[in-house]
Protein backbone atom coordinates (compact mmCIF):
# COMPACT_ATOMS: atom_id res chain seq x y z
CA UNK A 1 0.00 0.00 0.00
CA UNK A 2 0.98 3.98 -0.57
CA UNK A 3 2.33 5.77 2.07
CA UNK A 4 0.19 8.48 2.89
CA UNK A 5 3.34 10.96 4.68
CA UNK A 6 5.56 13.44 3.32
CA UNK A 7 9.12 13.98 3.95
CA UNK A 8 10.80 17.37 4.15
CA UNK A 9 14.17 18.37 4.10
CA UNK A 10 15.29 21.40 5.80
CA UNK A 11 14.07 23.11 8.51
CA UNK A 12 14.26 26.78 7.23
CA UNK A 13 11.00 28.98 6.50
CA UNK A 14 10.60 27.07 3.40
CA UNK A 15 10.12 23.79 4.79
CA UNK A 16 8.61 24.73 7.89
CA UNK A 17 5.96 26.76 5.71
CA UNK A 18 5.30 23.19 3.90
CA UNK A 19 4.80 21.33 6.82
CA UNK A 20 2.34 23.25 8.58
CA UNK A 21 0.60 23.80 5.18
CA UNK A 22 0.60 19.75 4.51
CA UNK A 23 -0.24 19.69 8.65
CA UNK A 24 -3.06 21.85 7.85
CA UNK A 25 -4.88 18.87 5.56
CA UNK A 26 -4.12 16.58 7.52
CA UNK A 27 -1.09 14.91 6.18
CA UNK A 28 1.74 13.60 8.34
CA UNK A 29 4.61 15.38 7.58
CA UNK A 30 8.63 14.66 8.83
CA UNK A 31 10.41 17.35 9.14
CA UNK A 32 14.46 16.95 9.06
CA UNK A 33 16.42 19.24 9.94
CA UNK A 34 20.35 19.53 9.93
CA UNK A 35 20.83 21.70 12.88
CA UNK A 36 19.74 21.41 16.71
CA UNK A 37 16.77 24.02 16.19
CA UNK A 38 14.69 25.04 13.06
CA UNK A 39 14.01 27.89 12.00
CA UNK A 40 17.12 28.26 9.51
CA UNK A 41 18.93 31.63 8.13
CA UNK A 42 15.34 33.38 9.22
CA UNK A 43 16.45 32.91 12.39
CA UNK A 44 19.34 34.82 12.48
CA UNK A 45 17.24 37.74 10.52
CA UNK A 46 16.45 41.08 13.03
CA UNK A 47 13.85 42.41 10.90
CA UNK A 48 12.43 41.79 7.31
CA UNK A 49 11.84 44.11 4.51
CA UNK A 50 9.32 46.01 2.89
CA UNK A 51 7.40 46.01 6.24
CA UNK A 52 9.84 45.85 8.92
CA UNK A 53 7.97 43.52 10.87
CA UNK A 54 10.26 41.13 13.65
CA UNK A 55 10.84 37.51 12.08
CA UNK A 56 10.32 35.72 15.22
CA UNK B 1 13.44 16.14 13.27
CA UNK B 2 16.11 18.71 14.27
CA UNK B 3 19.55 17.53 14.42
CA UNK B 4 19.15 14.79 11.99
CA UNK B 5 19.93 14.44 8.17
CA UNK B 6 18.89 11.41 5.73
CA UNK B 7 21.40 8.92 4.74
CA UNK B 8 19.79 6.39 2.79
CA UNK B 9 16.77 7.08 0.10
CA UNK B 10 15.22 4.43 -2.53
CA UNK B 11 12.10 4.03 -4.10
CA UNK B 12 9.70 5.77 -6.16
CA UNK B 13 6.91 8.47 -6.06
CA UNK B 14 4.05 7.08 -3.08
CA UNK B 15 6.59 4.41 -1.54
CA UNK B 16 9.69 6.14 -1.05
CA UNK B 17 12.24 4.55 1.40
CA UNK B 18 14.34 6.73 3.53
CA UNK B 19 16.44 6.30 6.60
CA UNK B 20 17.31 9.55 8.94
CA UNK B 21 20.31 9.63 11.14
CA UNK B 22 19.40 11.56 14.56
CA UNK B 23 22.21 12.94 16.24
CA UNK B 24 22.53 12.16 19.83
CA UNK B 25 21.96 15.24 21.88
CA UNK B 26 23.20 13.96 24.90
CA UNK B 27 19.97 15.38 26.50
CA UNK B 28 16.23 13.52 26.80
CA UNK B 29 14.25 15.83 25.04
CA UNK B 30 11.24 14.50 26.82
CA UNK B 31 12.60 15.50 29.72
CA UNK B 32 14.51 18.90 29.32
CA UNK B 33 12.16 22.13 29.89
CA UNK B 34 14.86 23.84 28.53
CA UNK B 35 15.27 26.12 31.50
CA UNK B 36 18.93 26.85 30.80
CA UNK B 37 20.25 25.99 34.61
CA UNK B 38 22.81 23.79 32.67
CA UNK B 39 24.44 26.22 30.08
CA UNK B 40 24.48 29.16 33.26
CA UNK B 41 26.34 26.57 35.24
CA UNK B 42 28.39 24.79 32.25
CA UNK B 43 32.26 25.87 32.68
CA UNK B 44 33.14 25.44 28.67
CA UNK B 45 33.26 28.70 26.85
CA UNK B 46 33.10 28.26 23.20
CA UNK B 47 32.68 30.81 20.26
CA UNK B 48 29.38 31.14 19.53
CA UNK B 49 28.95 30.22 15.57
CA UNK B 50 25.08 31.34 15.64
CA UNK B 51 26.36 34.62 16.29
CA UNK B 52 29.49 34.42 14.38
CA UNK B 53 31.79 34.50 16.73
CA UNK B 54 30.55 38.08 18.31
CA UNK B 55 29.90 36.38 21.52
CA UNK B 56 30.55 33.25 23.64
CA UNK B 57 28.20 29.78 23.91
CA UNK B 58 28.56 27.15 26.41
CA UNK B 59 29.41 23.38 25.63
CA UNK B 60 25.37 23.08 26.40
CA UNK B 61 23.73 25.24 23.84
CA UNK B 62 20.77 26.33 22.49
CA UNK B 63 21.29 28.25 19.29
CA UNK B 64 18.92 31.30 20.23
CA UNK B 65 15.78 31.31 23.56
CA UNK B 66 13.08 30.87 21.09
CA UNK B 67 14.85 27.79 19.49
CA UNK B 68 12.52 24.68 18.62
CA UNK B 69 12.33 21.93 19.63
CA UNK B 70 12.98 24.19 23.08
CA UNK B 71 15.75 21.50 24.52
CA UNK B 72 19.36 22.11 24.96
CA UNK B 73 21.94 20.25 23.15
CA UNK B 74 25.36 19.10 24.83
CA UNK B 75 28.30 20.08 21.93
CA UNK B 76 30.22 16.55 22.20
CA UNK B 77 33.36 18.45 20.92
CA UNK B 78 33.57 20.93 23.15
CA UNK B 79 32.27 19.04 26.35
CA UNK B 80 34.60 18.02 28.85
CA UNK B 81 33.04 14.78 29.40
CA UNK B 82 32.25 13.78 26.41
CA UNK B 83 35.76 14.17 25.38
CA UNK B 84 37.13 11.96 28.08
CA UNK B 85 37.66 14.37 30.65
CA UNK B 86 35.83 14.97 34.25
CA UNK B 87 32.76 17.54 35.05
CA UNK B 88 29.37 16.60 34.70
CA UNK B 89 27.84 20.13 36.42
CA UNK B 90 25.23 20.03 33.83
CA UNK B 91 23.81 16.49 35.39
CA UNK B 92 23.74 18.05 38.81
CA UNK B 93 22.22 21.47 38.30
CA UNK B 94 19.41 19.77 35.96
CA UNK B 95 16.34 19.24 38.37
CA UNK B 96 14.47 17.21 35.21
CA UNK B 97 17.40 14.79 34.74
CA UNK B 98 17.48 14.88 31.17
CA UNK B 99 21.60 14.89 30.60
CA UNK B 100 22.58 11.43 29.51
CA UNK B 101 26.18 11.20 28.41
CA UNK B 102 25.42 7.90 27.27
CA UNK B 103 22.98 8.23 24.32
CA UNK B 104 23.85 7.39 21.03
CA UNK B 105 22.51 8.25 17.81
CA UNK B 106 19.99 6.74 16.16
CA UNK B 107 18.15 5.44 12.59
CA UNK B 108 14.92 5.90 12.06
CA UNK B 109 13.37 4.70 8.78
CA UNK B 110 10.31 6.04 7.25
CA UNK B 111 7.81 4.95 4.25
CA UNK B 112 6.66 8.69 2.24
CA UNK B 113 4.38 9.26 -0.58
CA UNK B 114 6.48 12.53 -1.57
CA UNK B 115 9.47 14.48 -0.51
CA UNK B 116 10.15 18.17 -0.60
CA UNK B 117 13.74 19.66 -0.72
CA UNK B 118 14.28 22.62 1.16
CA UNK B 119 17.13 22.92 2.31
CA UNK B 120 18.00 26.62 1.50
CA UNK B 121 21.10 28.38 0.92
CA UNK B 122 24.47 29.16 2.58
CA UNK B 123 26.05 32.56 2.71
CA UNK B 124 28.92 33.69 -0.26
CA UNK B 125 32.20 33.24 1.94
CA UNK B 126 33.90 36.47 1.19
CA UNK B 127 37.26 35.62 2.45
CA UNK B 128 37.27 34.55 -1.62
CA UNK B 129 37.57 38.30 -2.21
CA UNK B 130 40.26 39.07 -0.01
CA UNK B 131 40.41 42.69 -1.86
CA UNK B 132 37.46 43.58 0.83
CA UNK B 133 39.29 42.13 3.59
CA UNK B 134 36.39 40.35 5.31
CA UNK B 135 38.05 38.22 7.93
CA UNK B 136 41.13 40.16 7.98
CA UNK B 137 39.99 43.88 8.95
CA UNK B 138 37.67 43.50 11.71
CA UNK B 139 34.88 46.03 10.95
CA UNK B 140 34.20 44.82 8.10
CA UNK B 141 31.08 42.29 8.38
CA UNK B 142 29.03 39.81 6.26
CA UNK B 143 24.91 40.92 5.89
CA UNK B 144 24.34 38.38 8.74
CA UNK B 145 26.59 39.29 11.20
CA UNK B 146 24.65 42.47 10.91
CA UNK B 147 21.63 41.27 11.46
CA UNK B 148 22.99 39.36 14.97
CA UNK B 149 24.17 43.13 15.80
CA UNK B 150 20.61 44.39 14.97
CA UNK B 151 18.71 41.96 16.65
CA UNK B 152 17.36 42.68 20.27
CA UNK B 153 18.35 38.72 20.72
CA UNK B 154 21.89 39.25 19.60
CA UNK B 155 25.36 39.49 21.25
CA UNK B 156 25.29 43.17 21.87
CA UNK B 157 21.10 43.07 22.39
CA UNK B 158 20.40 45.76 19.49
CA UNK B 159 23.18 48.23 20.48
CA UNK B 160 25.20 48.41 17.23
CA UNK B 161 28.76 48.42 18.11
CA UNK B 162 31.88 48.00 16.37
CA UNK B 163 32.88 44.57 15.91
CA UNK B 164 36.44 45.61 17.13
CA UNK B 165 34.80 46.88 20.03
CA UNK B 166 32.42 43.37 20.40
CA UNK B 167 35.24 41.30 19.79
CA UNK B 168 37.92 43.97 21.90
CA UNK B 169 35.82 43.26 25.13
CA UNK B 170 36.05 39.47 24.60
CA UNK B 171 40.00 40.29 24.46
CA UNK B 172 40.35 42.03 27.08
CA UNK B 173 38.72 39.70 29.35
CA UNK B 174 41.35 37.22 28.06
CA UNK B 175 44.12 39.84 29.09
CA UNK B 176 42.86 40.54 32.28
CA UNK B 177 43.30 36.14 32.86
CA UNK B 178 46.89 36.35 31.26
CA UNK B 179 48.60 39.57 32.52
CA UNK B 180 47.44 38.17 36.46
CA UNK B 181 49.36 35.19 34.95
CA UNK B 182 52.55 36.87 33.60
CA UNK B 183 52.27 38.73 37.13
CA UNK B 184 52.57 35.36 39.11
CA UNK B 185 55.41 34.23 36.35
CA UNK B 186 57.18 37.79 37.26
CA UNK B 187 58.10 37.63 33.54
CA UNK B 188 58.29 41.46 32.74
CA UNK B 189 58.60 41.28 29.12
CA UNK B 190 55.17 39.56 28.82
CA UNK B 191 53.89 41.41 31.44
CA UNK B 192 54.96 44.87 29.15
CA UNK B 193 53.84 43.67 25.64
CA UNK B 194 49.94 42.57 27.39
CA UNK B 195 49.90 46.20 29.40
CA UNK B 196 50.28 47.83 26.41
CA UNK B 197 47.75 45.43 24.17
CA UNK B 198 45.41 46.22 27.10
CA UNK B 199 46.04 49.92 27.24
CA UNK B 200 45.43 50.46 23.26
CA UNK B 201 42.22 48.25 23.38
CA UNK B 202 40.46 50.32 26.51
CA UNK B 203 41.56 53.30 24.77
CA UNK B 204 39.93 51.63 21.11
CA UNK B 205 36.76 50.31 22.81
CA UNK B 206 36.20 53.95 24.84
CA UNK B 207 36.69 56.16 21.61
CA UNK B 208 34.79 54.17 19.55
CA UNK B 209 31.68 52.03 20.50
CA UNK B 210 28.65 52.86 18.55
CA UNK B 211 29.13 52.09 14.41
CA UNK B 212 27.39 55.66 13.01
CA UNK B 213 29.50 56.04 9.59
CA UNK B 214 28.26 52.53 7.52
CA UNK B 215 29.12 51.10 4.23
CA UNK B 216 27.53 48.52 2.06
CA UNK B 217 28.96 47.06 -0.70
CA UNK B 218 26.40 45.11 -2.53
CA UNK B 219 27.15 42.25 -5.29
CA UNK B 220 30.00 40.52 -2.88
CA UNK B 221 30.08 37.06 -5.33
CA UNK B 222 27.07 38.04 -7.11
CA UNK B 223 27.06 39.12 -10.78
CA UNK B 224 30.99 38.52 -10.55
CA UNK B 225 32.61 36.20 -13.07
CA UNK B 226 34.71 34.89 -11.14
CA UNK B 227 32.43 33.54 -8.45
CA UNK B 228 28.50 33.62 -9.31
CA UNK B 229 27.69 34.71 -12.43
CA UNK B 230 23.92 34.82 -11.52
CA UNK B 231 21.94 38.28 -9.23
CA UNK B 232 20.90 36.83 -5.82
CA UNK B 233 18.34 38.90 -5.94
CA UNK B 234 17.25 39.79 -2.04
CA UNK B 235 20.78 41.94 -1.08
CA UNK B 236 20.12 45.12 -2.26
CA UNK B 237 16.59 45.21 -0.13
CA UNK B 238 18.32 43.52 2.59
CA UNK B 239 21.16 46.38 3.03
CA UNK B 240 18.54 48.82 2.49
CA UNK B 241 16.96 47.52 5.65
CA UNK B 242 20.16 47.52 7.30
CA UNK B 243 20.98 50.79 7.05
CA UNK B 244 17.06 52.10 7.73
CA UNK B 245 16.64 49.83 10.72
CA UNK B 246 20.45 50.85 12.19
CA UNK B 247 19.09 54.15 11.22
CA UNK B 248 16.11 53.37 13.97
CA UNK B 249 18.61 51.85 16.41
CA UNK B 250 20.49 55.02 16.65
CA UNK B 251 19.64 58.47 14.62
CA UNK B 252 22.79 59.70 14.03
CA UNK B 253 23.89 56.81 11.26
CA UNK B 254 24.61 57.67 8.55
CA UNK B 255 24.58 54.85 6.26
CA UNK B 256 26.09 54.98 2.02
CA UNK B 257 25.13 52.17 -0.06
CA UNK B 258 27.66 51.26 -2.86
CA UNK B 259 25.75 49.73 -5.64
CA UNK B 260 26.34 48.42 -9.42
CA UNK B 261 22.30 48.78 -10.29
CA UNK B 262 19.67 48.75 -7.07
CA UNK B 263 17.68 45.60 -7.81
CA UNK B 264 14.15 46.66 -6.05
CA UNK B 265 12.06 44.12 -7.87
CA UNK B 266 8.68 43.57 -5.87
CA UNK B 267 5.03 44.64 -4.23
CA UNK B 268 6.36 47.74 -2.01
CA UNK B 269 10.43 47.40 -2.94
CA UNK B 270 10.21 50.52 -5.08
CA UNK B 271 8.77 52.79 -2.27
CA UNK B 272 10.68 51.34 0.39
CA UNK B 273 13.97 52.71 -1.58
CA UNK B 274 12.64 55.77 -1.58
CA UNK B 275 11.83 56.18 1.74
CA UNK B 276 15.26 54.54 2.57
CA UNK B 277 16.88 58.20 0.91
CA UNK B 278 14.30 60.23 1.95
CA UNK B 279 13.45 59.59 5.47
CA UNK B 280 16.50 57.46 6.91
CA UNK B 281 18.75 59.66 4.52
CA UNK B 282 20.71 56.29 2.85
CA UNK B 283 23.07 57.38 -0.03
CA UNK B 284 23.24 55.54 -3.06
CA UNK B 285 26.43 55.36 -4.70
CA UNK B 286 26.72 54.07 -7.99
CA UNK B 287 30.34 52.22 -8.54
CA UNK B 288 32.08 49.17 -7.74
CA UNK B 289 34.46 48.72 -4.96
CA UNK B 290 37.31 48.24 -5.56
CA UNK B 291 39.45 47.60 -2.31
CA UNK B 292 38.86 48.54 1.31
CA UNK B 293 41.71 49.37 3.61
CA UNK B 294 41.78 50.67 6.99
CA UNK B 295 43.55 53.36 9.19
CA UNK B 296 45.14 53.05 12.27
CA UNK B 297 41.98 53.81 14.85
CA UNK B 298 40.48 50.21 12.57
CA UNK B 299 38.20 52.20 11.01
CA UNK B 300 37.92 50.85 7.13
CA UNK B 301 38.46 52.68 4.10
CA UNK B 302 36.68 52.20 1.09
CA UNK B 303 38.47 52.88 -2.33
CA UNK B 304 35.67 53.09 -4.99
CA UNK B 305 35.16 55.04 -8.12
CA UNK B 306 31.47 57.28 -8.05
CA UNK B 307 30.71 56.07 -11.91
CA UNK B 308 27.81 59.38 -11.71
CA UNK B 309 30.13 61.38 -10.92
CA UNK B 310 33.15 60.00 -12.71
CA UNK B 311 35.49 60.24 -10.00
CA UNK B 312 37.92 57.81 -7.98
CA UNK B 313 37.51 58.38 -4.66
CA UNK B 314 37.81 57.15 -0.88
CA UNK B 315 35.67 57.10 2.42
CA UNK B 316 36.64 56.51 5.71
CA UNK B 317 34.03 54.99 7.54
CA UNK B 318 33.10 52.90 11.28
CA UNK B 319 31.88 50.01 9.71
CA UNK B 320 31.65 47.96 6.33
CA UNK B 321 28.67 45.19 5.72
CA UNK B 322 29.13 43.24 2.61
CA UNK B 323 25.93 42.14 0.80
CA UNK B 324 27.35 38.29 0.32
CA UNK B 325 25.66 36.41 -2.97
CA UNK B 326 23.42 33.54 -2.09
CA UNK B 327 25.42 30.21 -2.50
CA UNK B 328 24.27 26.98 -2.73
CA UNK B 329 23.63 24.98 0.72
CA UNK B 330 26.66 23.28 1.66
CA UNK B 331 25.94 19.04 1.21
CA UNK B 332 23.52 19.74 -1.73
CA UNK B 333 25.96 18.20 -3.99
CA UNK B 334 26.24 15.00 -1.66
CA UNK B 335 22.27 15.38 -0.99
CA UNK B 336 21.40 15.08 -5.21
CA UNK B 337 23.12 12.12 -5.53
CA UNK B 338 21.47 10.30 -2.96
CA UNK B 339 18.00 11.48 -4.39
CA UNK B 340 18.60 10.94 -7.80
CA UNK B 341 17.73 14.82 -8.52
CA UNK B 342 19.48 16.84 -10.59
CA UNK B 343 20.97 20.05 -10.10
CA UNK B 344 22.05 22.86 -12.40
CA UNK B 345 24.86 24.37 -13.59
CA UNK B 346 25.36 26.66 -10.05
CA UNK B 347 24.50 23.77 -8.20
CA UNK B 348 20.79 25.02 -7.22
CA UNK B 349 18.11 22.41 -7.50
CA UNK B 350 17.32 21.77 -11.36
CA UNK B 351 13.24 22.23 -11.96
CA UNK B 352 10.88 21.27 -14.37
CA UNK B 353 10.29 24.48 -17.30
CA UNK B 354 6.64 24.13 -17.13
CA UNK B 355 6.23 23.06 -13.34
CA UNK B 356 8.54 25.54 -11.78
CA UNK B 357 8.80 23.26 -8.28
CA UNK B 358 9.08 20.13 -9.68
CA UNK B 359 12.68 18.08 -9.50
CA UNK B 360 13.97 15.84 -12.08
CA UNK B 361 12.67 12.96 -10.19
CA UNK B 362 8.88 12.32 -9.96
CA UNK B 363 7.28 13.17 -6.40
CA UNK B 364 10.55 14.77 -5.50
CA UNK B 365 9.70 18.39 -4.96
CA UNK B 366 11.82 21.56 -4.02
CA UNK B 367 11.05 24.96 -2.56
CA UNK B 368 12.71 28.36 -1.16
CA UNK B 369 16.59 29.05 -2.18
CA UNK B 370 17.23 25.39 -2.91
CA UNK B 371 16.17 26.55 -5.80
CA UNK B 372 17.54 29.50 -6.40
CA UNK B 373 18.16 32.90 -4.43
CA UNK B 374 14.78 34.07 -3.11
CA UNK B 375 13.14 36.43 -0.70
CA UNK B 376 10.86 35.14 2.33
CA UNK B 377 7.78 36.29 0.53
CA UNK B 378 8.77 33.67 -2.77
CA UNK B 379 10.04 31.19 -0.44
CA UNK B 380 6.82 31.17 1.61
CA UNK B 381 5.14 31.07 -1.89
CA UNK B 382 6.70 28.63 -3.06
CA UNK B 383 6.55 26.61 0.01
CA UNK B 384 3.02 26.63 -0.04
CA UNK B 385 2.60 25.20 -3.60
CA UNK B 386 5.21 22.42 -3.30
CA UNK B 387 3.13 21.80 -0.12
CA UNK B 388 -0.52 21.16 -2.47
CA UNK B 389 2.02 19.18 -5.62
CA UNK B 390 3.00 16.53 -2.26
CA UNK B 391 -0.55 16.99 -0.83
CA UNK B 392 -1.60 15.82 -4.67
CA UNK B 393 0.95 12.75 -4.53
CA UNK B 394 -0.62 11.41 -0.77
CA UNK B 395 -4.72 12.36 -1.91
CA UNK B 396 -3.88 10.06 -5.46
CA UNK B 397 -2.90 7.43 -3.53
CA UNK B 398 0.83 7.88 -4.78
CA UNK B 399 0.58 8.72 -8.56
CA UNK B 400 3.05 11.38 -10.07
CA UNK B 401 1.14 14.12 -11.40
CA UNK B 402 1.96 15.35 -14.91
CA UNK B 403 0.56 18.57 -15.85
Amino acid sequence: MASNEVLIIGGGIAGMQAALDLGEMGIKVHLVERNPSIGGKMAMLDKTFPTNDCTI
Amino acid sequence: MAYSEVTEFSGQVGDFKVKVHRKARYVDDTRCTACGACAEKCPTRVPNEFNFGLDDRKAIYKDYAQGIPSVYTIDPKACKVLQGGKCGVCAKVCQAKAIDYEQKDTDVELTVAAVIVATGYEMFDATQIPEYGYGRLPNVISSLEMERLLSAGGPTKGHLSRPSVVRGEIRLKDLAKQIKKAEKAEDAEALAKLKAEEEWLEDHVKKYHTAKKLGFIQCVGSRDFRFHKYCSSYCCMHSIKEAIIAREHEPETESSIFYMDLRTVGKGFEEYKVRGAQVSGLKYIRGRVAEVTQDEDLNPVVHYEDTEQRRVMSMTLDMVILANACSPARGVVGLSKLLGIELEENNFVKTHPNRPLDTSVPGIFTCGCAQGPLDIPESVAQASSAAARAAEVVMTGGRALAV
